[in-house]
């Protein structure tokens, strides 16, 4: 059995791709295969995982994978510290990065870049089905282009063949001549040719441009119990914040900003507070960055354009 | 004083919910739960509030709070009221109120909520409008508008939306000469703040239609969540109106009152080319729908303003 986990956050696709790869198995390779995302409160933009499970016998473990051969990554900003624990022996970790990688079981796949030029925009779903068939016995790229035929729509299909496709030839693309020889080539060497892959195509990758220079101030430190006061936090709850939802962040310059608070007023989550002096007076404006979602509300309502939206990565190079 | 930005409690009562980012009926509960402040007890029927503000073991929302069956919001609140008031436990400054979606009101908890102002219970209802059923992943609802494409109304060929308008909930409302109702929206944010004090303050039913605008049902960028909002009031496809009761206002039949009634509308097809639910929409769509906003103007303006 080859066990797949998909983390990608709602609105990514992983869930079309884990039916996708699902679909690739049954219908051409001949294998069983179930498909599933997990259930709960799944929103466009938190965190969510699906499941692909293929066997060349009927499947009867209908539960979530717990350890698999392959784990993906549509998002790199939701790789966490323990992100191991969910290997098989062997097992590897396909990840959605520009970045190289130096660990053995990483291999990295600029997704967002290759779909960004193929698409125009980045959707990096279908990329990996192209990687899973470049390093997995499982699925060959036949089953995986006849897998998008029966699963997605006339409109979508040529596209996301040339995605896969284009990622499958990325991980493989050094010197292996039989297929058996390209797919260990793929796991064992891939490292260098991903990072030449990203570098060639990290220009298609568009950092949106702040209005100013963004400074990140330590002291908006939020807590949040000081001015969400409410029974939550007497009985416990609210301890699972909402900030792996983001991949850019508000930062306010406090310089510029004139304390109108149409952000404040704007903000679905409530996570702009007022800082007041000690008469109690408002005299800054923070923001409570364990529950922002950065939906970039704040930043649009602005009048004075003093709020930037600033990718993840960026900030924490800043901070 | 009216409400506003400066004199609003900085108290949040609605945090740490799961809603989609941009997410135009959390700013709805956000806001009005300010308002009504932490001894509101709230009713939520199925829907993207109680799926995004109940996640067990934790709970968004820093008064009472409960879900409720789809179709009973208004039952459930008035029952809430009734149970406090035989108990003698209803603080004076308690509201009790209900947010319930497009769906969970014009649809589906309409003859409960037609009961409860029959009764006059002392309840507030709010109707929080996205325009389709969302939490389960955008339904045609009766409140969706004309050429908005949903999964149970797809843009094809022959049709390029929802191919009926969008229902009067306000005048079906107001039919029941209630106390007090309102349409708002967030857009307009110190119109909704001032309206949910008005019905904070009134006693007996009291109903308020906020539209909220839906990011991902209706395609467009989170960040727009309020100029779309705006715009769909400047464009005159939705209206800022009041209605007071009889017992309010003491006019028979009632009085209605437009809060805002522009000399010109903003030009619609702008407003429609920026949502993604809108794109299948041709020159003769545009055309209906403009004919629509302006006969329903025209009934307005002629009687209420």
């Amino acid at each position: 059995m080859t066990e797949v986990i998909w983390h990608a956050r709602g609105g990514q696709g992983a869930f079309t791709a884990a039916r996708c790869l699902g679909a690739a198995a049954t219908l051409s390779a001949g294998a069983h295969a179930l498909a599933f995302p997990t259930f709960g409160p799944e929103r466009r933009g938190a965190p969510m995982c699906a499941y692909t499970k293929i066997s060349h016998a009927p499947i009867g473990d209908r539960s979530a994978v717990q350890r698999a051969d392959i784990v993906v990554y549509l998002d790199e900003t939701l790789l966490h510290d323990g992100w191991e624990s969910e290997l098989a022996p062997g097992g590897i970790m396909l990840l959605n990065t520009s970045h190289a990688t130096d660990d053995a079981r990483i291999i990295g796949l600029d997704a967002d870049a290759i779909s960004a030029n193929i698409l125009g925009r980045p959707i990096p779903n279908t990329a990996f089905l192209g990687a899973i068939a470049a390093v997995s016995d499982a699925v060959a790229l036949e089953d995986i282009h006849a897998g998008i035929k029966a699963t997605m729509s006339e409109r979508l299909q040529e596209k996301n063949l040339k995605i896969a496709s284009a990622a499958y030839e990325a991980l493989t693309s050094c010197n292996g001549r039989t297929t058996g020889e390209r797919k260990a080539n793929a796991r064992e060497g891939n490292n260098a040719a991903s990072e030449a892959f990203a570098q060639a195509l990290s220009h298609a990758k568009a950092r949106p441009e702040g209005r100013f220079t963004p400074q990140l101030h330590s002291t908006f430190s939020a807590d949040p119990s000081q001015f969400a006061r409410s029974t939550c936090f007497t009985a416990g709850h609210l301890v699972s914040e909402n900030a792996g939802w983001r991949s850019v962040k508000p930062v306010l310059d406090p310089d510029a900003c004139t304390m109108c608070l149409s952000c404040y007023m704007s903000c679905p989550d409530g996570t702009i507070y007022k800082m007041c002096n000690d008469a109690g007076a408002a005299t800054a404006l923070g923001i409570d960055y364990g529950f922002c979602k950065g939906c970039g509300v704040c930043a649009e309502v602005c009048p004075a354009h003093c709020i930037a939206m600033i990718p993840e990565e960026d900030a924490e190079v800043r901070a | 004083m009216p409400l506003n930005a400066r004199t609003i409690t900085d108290e949040e009562l609605f945090y740490g919910h799961k809603a989609c980012p941009g997410c135009g009926g959390a700013l709805v509960v956000r806001q009005a739960l300010k308002v009504l402040g932490p001894h509101a007890i709230a009713a939520l029927p199925a829907g993207c509030m109680s799926a995004t503000g109940f996640n067990f073991p934790q709970l968004a929302f820093g008064n009472n709070a409960m879900i409720t069956p789809f179709a009973s919001t208004a039952a459930v609140l008035s029952g809430i009221e009734a149970g406090l008031r035989a108990q003698g436990a209803k603080p004076e400054d308690c509201t009790v109120v209900g947010f319930a979606g497009d769906g969970g009101t014009a649809d589906i908890g309409l003859q409960a909520l037609s009961g409860a102002i029959d009764r006059n219970d002392d309840i507030l209802y709010i109707c929080y409008d996205n325009e389709a059923y969302m939490n389960t992943g955008i339904q045609r609802s009766s409140l969706t508008p004309y050429g908005a494409s949903t999964t149970t109304t797809p843009a094809s060929k022959r049709e390029h939306g929802s191919i009926t308008h969008k229902k009067s909930l306000f005048d079906i409302v107001c039919a029941h000469e209630l106390p007090y109702a309102a349409t708002a929206s967030i857009g307009y944010m110190n119109d909704l703040l001032r309206k949910v004090e008005t019905a904070r303050n009134i006693a007996g039913t009291r109903f308020l239609h906020i539209m909220a605008p839906c990011p991902v049902g209706w395609g467009f960028p989170s960040k727009d969540l309020m100029s779309v909002a705006k715009e769909a009031v400047d464009t005159g496809l939705w209206y800022l109106a009041e209605y007071e009761g009889p017992t309010v206002s003491g006019v028979p039949g009632g009085r209605f009152k437009l809060n805002r009634n522009p000399r010109a509308f903003a030009p619609i097809a702008g407003y429609l080319q920026r949502q993604k639910r809108f794109s299948a929409d041709d020159a003769a769509d545009i055309e209906a729908i403009e004919r629509a906003r302006d006969e329903r103007w025209e009934m307005m303006r002629s009687r209420w303003a």
